[in-house]
């Protein structure tokens, strides 16, 4: 019998004849996060319109655990980038990214951010992954309401898959810690 | 002279094409008596006059202190690149200068200037019109022509690390520039609020990290 069940408020009999469940660190960790992901809208165009739509009662966004919109990015682990952004904007935008703490993932709204849209420009970046990674691209100019949900819940299946220890395994390699392989 | 269109202080009338072509011509025949000037052969809809370069001051100030003509608003300020246009001889740049009297209904008027390649200075309008301080500032941002005597001719639309102008012909449509840094703008912020009447007790500092910085943090 290990010290914690000892220790606990419950007494050591009854505690031996609780249900119990095993799992993995990984499943109970993806599992909050991809149920508590607190968007940053990084509004600069029309999908910024839909997205209000999204946050409020029709569409309800909060039903996918997207509750809580933050603008702050160091607050918030899910980076929404609505609208067109100029070559003038992408250091913005790449510093806000960089202010937001890992696990943080990026979604790129509509034509604009996924590929510049119809300004093929010498001021318009074409695609936001010229500058940050993105997880998910969303297509329309401007999507529906609904092509945000699907992406929300396309994003917390790719997170489902991801793994905390590797992940931070990899961090600490980057810093450059000597870690047995 | 001629009928100059409605006066707006008597009667909110629109002015028609004929009043507002009539009143161009004129004002051309009264500046043509004042200054050399010549008739813009490229402007196919109005009466647009080319003014030599030295003149231009003399010229908006007389059209906007006349007071038959009161032309008390300046537009706009365009820059042209004549570059392979079909048609056009001589100076590769233009300037256009589109007015507007907020007296007259049928006044408008389009002055022209022309700009060669090799010395790209056109005198700036900025203690005329308030208006030409951005507007001139946009066009050398654009286009690249300076404007003399500007209190502060900086780039308005593109940041400041950006190289070439853009608007020009052989200016690659597709070429991108990468840029490192944001542009604060701060400078002009401080001036207004101190034209204001306000005290800045410090300086309003640039309050973000260096970006390797952020980098790090956010990595452990």
């Amino acid at each position: 019998m290990s010290a914690e069940i000892e220790n606990s408020p419950v007494p050591q009999q009854e505690a031996a004849t609780l249900p119990f469940l095993t799992t993995s660190l990984d499943a109970v960790i993806n599992w909050g996060r991809s149920n508590s992901l607190w968007p940053f809208p990084f509004a600069t165009a029309c999908c910024a319109i839909e997205f209000m739509s999204l946050m409020s009662a029709r569409y309800d966004f909060a039903r996918f655990g997207t509750e809580f919109m933050r603008f702050t990015p160091r607050q918030s682990d899910l980076l929404m980038i609505m609208g067109t952004v100029t070559y003038k904007q992408a250091p913005i935008l790449r510093r806000i990214y960089e202010q937001m703490s890992a696990p943080r993932w990026v979604i790129a709204v509509g034509a604009c951010a996924s590929s510049g849209g119809f300004y093929d420009s010498y001021c318009t970046v074409p695609g936001i992954d010229h500058i940050i990674p993105v997880d998910v691209f969303i297509a329309g100019c401007p999507p529906r309401p609904e092509a945000y949900i699907e992406a929300a819940v396309q994003l917390q299946e790719k997170i489902k898959d991801e793994s905390f220890l590797t992940e931070r395994l990899a961090r600490l390699r980057d810093r450059g810690e000597d870690l047995p392989s | 002279m001629k009928t100059l269109g409605t006066d707006y202080t008597k009667a909110l009338v629109p002015a028609t094409a004929a009043d507002i072509s009539c009143a161009q011509q004129s004002t051309f025949d009264w500046l043509a008596s004042r200054f050399p000037l010549d008739q813009d052969p490229l402007a196919k809809l109005s009466t647009s006059a080319i003014v030599r370069r030295e003149d231009l001051h003399e010229v908006v100030q007389a059209l906007r202190d006349t007071p038959e003509f009161a032309y008390d608003m300046l537009i706009d300020i365009i820059g042209i690149d004549y570059l392979n246009y079909p048609g056009h001889q001589g100076p590769r740049f233009a300037v256009t200068y589109l007015f507007k009297s907020m007296r007259f209904a049928a006044h408008r008027f389009q002055l022209k200037v022309l700009v060669d390649e090799e010395d790209l200075v056109v005198p700036s309008l900025h203690d005329l019109f308030h208006i030409a301080n951005w507007a001139e500032r946009e066009v050398w941002d654009l286009f690249g022509i300076r404007f003399e005597g500007h209190p502060n001719m900086k780039r308005l639309l593109n940041h400041f690390e950006f190289v070439g102008h853009p608007l020009r012909k052989d200016y690659p449509a597709q070429k991108r520039q990468w840029l490192s840094t944001n542009d604060p703008l701060l400078d002009q912020l401080e001036a207004r609020l101190r034209e204001n009447g306000m005290e800045l007790i410090d300086p309003i500092p640039l309050n973000t990290p260096a970006v390797e910085d952020v980098i790090k943090g956010s990595r452990r």
